[in-house]
């Protein structure tokens, strides 16, 4: 029984190291077609999901099964922005990180910034995804999104940073 | 001589020789400051390959050969073992090198993963009986290389997880590496358990499928260190014009609130 159990679990450790590995091969070489895959995040629309004011409205307007309900769906829409903005920031991560490597002093300098902020997001993410998910099946502790909207916010500044010094002509970005 | 004993001498000799051509390609490349651990390992494995190699014709017509063998092969796996774990190590170091952002929290998530792995492996090693009918060397061995196979597949697996979700690009040495030593762990991690539910009934076949499995993982090692590992390649096309005003219009927005 114990040799059945150690076989699938090998098996199943090396499936998924080759998936995994698999992953990584194919997104070699494609940083190009990157910047299509990044989806608009509305960060306001987020922050107004999670805000506790609009929490302890809608509780005490509404009947205690609807809120739940409504606020059910609240927390489903906040975990997809989150999900949304933690993949643009893995995008942003393997953008940065081939920026870094411009000869461009400026360019490299920005991608640098956007790698080190697109990583916080996605740790910010990860806590934020936990939190939420928990939330949905016991109240838990309020969820703090200014760390995540903060970082996120960053991010975009320096998007669009890199995307001015690819964009301008050199004179132009060095006087940015 | 069979086919069988011909294939035998190849899967044995091979991958050892092109460890020597992978010796010479760090040496040559200057990856040996790199990756420290990994050429340590590789100039370990050639000559516990070239000491294993000695005894099985020094002793072969001695009535102790097989001890001898196995005591020379229980210390060498130790070591070897201990030698793989500086390689994993030094694979998260390099990975981790170039993440500022990550370093602290990529570390303790790496101590935690391992802490909670060695007690798991602890835990495998106590409940695993060895085998009655193999030597209590050899079923130690056993016990002790599952029980070790189980946290290197666990530690491999974290690390491939954690580059994935971070999007971390890795010198493309370093991933060779790591799949490499990915690949050998699980099937060890197989072999043992089956070994050791087998008994020495069953090492023939698993002696040809390790030294095998050996074999395409050292082709890998030599194939990623050989393929170029520069930086990926930046497109000054990445953003399209649309692309730009998007992110401006989403800045614009933010800075109002």
């Amino acid at each position: 029984m114990m040799t059945l159990v150690f076989v699938s679990l090998a098996i199943l450790a090396l499936a998924c190291m080759l998936l995994l590995a698999k992953g990584r091969v194919a997104s070699t070489g494609k940083v190009e077609h990157l910047a299509a895959q990044l989806r608009s995040v509305d960060v306001a629309a987020f922050r107004n999901l999670i805000d506790p004011g609009e929490e302890q409205y809608l509780r005490a307007n509404l009947p205690a099964a609807e809120f739940r309900t409504v606020q059910r769906e609240r927390v489903l829409a906040a975990i997809e922005y989150v999900s949304c903005a933690a993949r643009n920031a893995a995008i942003l991560t393997r953008l940065g990180d081939a920026a870094r490597h411009s000869p461009n002093p400026s360019t490299a300098e920005a991608g640098a910034k956007l790698v080190d902020t697109a990583i916080r997001v996605r740790i910010y993410a990860f806590h934020a995804m936990a939190t939420l998910y928990w939330g949905l099946i016991l109240p838990s502790p309020r969820f703090s999104p200014a760390r995540i909207t903060e970082g996120y916010e960053q991010m975009t500044r320096l998007v669009v940073l890199l995307g001015v010094f690819q964009q301008a002509p050199q004179g132009v970005a060095a006087a940015l | 001589m069979t086919v069988a004993r011909a294939l035998w001498y190849y899967l044995w000799i091979a991958p050892h020789l092109l460890l020597v051509v992978i010796l010479v390609v760090m040496l040559v490349r200057g990856l040996h400051r790199l990756f420290p651990m990994f050429f340590l390992y590789t100039l370990f494995e050639i000559c516990q390959f070239a000491l294993l190699l000695y005894t099985a014709f020094h002793y072969r017509y001695h009535s102790n050969f097989g001890a001898e063998y196995t005591r020379f092969y229980s210390a060498g796996l130790a070591l070897s073992t201990t030698l793989r774990f500086g390689v994993i190590y030094e694979a998260v170091v390099q990975l981790l090198r170039n993440y500022p952002a990550l370093e602290k929290s990529g570390r303790s998530g790496f101590r935690m993963v391992t802490a909670a792995l060695l007690l798991l492996a602890v835990g495998v090693a106590a409940s695993t009986p060895g085998h009655v009918t193999s030597g209590l060397l050899i079923s130690i061995t056993q016990v002790l290389n599952q029980a070790v196979s189980v946290l290197q597949c666990g530690l491999l697996i974290f690390l491939f997880s954690f580059s994935r979700y971070f999007a971390l690009s890795w010198r493309s040495q370093a991933f060779g590496i790591a799949l490499g030593l990915g690949i050998f762990a699980s099937v060890e991690l197989a072999t043992s358990a089956l070994r050791l539910h087998l008994g020495p009934s069953g090492n023939n076949f698993l002696n040809y499928f390790t030294m095998g499995t050996y074999h395409l993982c050292v082709l890998i090692w030599l194939f990623y260190l050989i393929a170029s590992g520069g930086p990926p390649s930046y497109n000054s096309q990445d953003f399209s014009q649309h692309d730009l005003e998007a992110w401006n219009l989403q800045l614009q927005k933010m800075v109002k609130k």
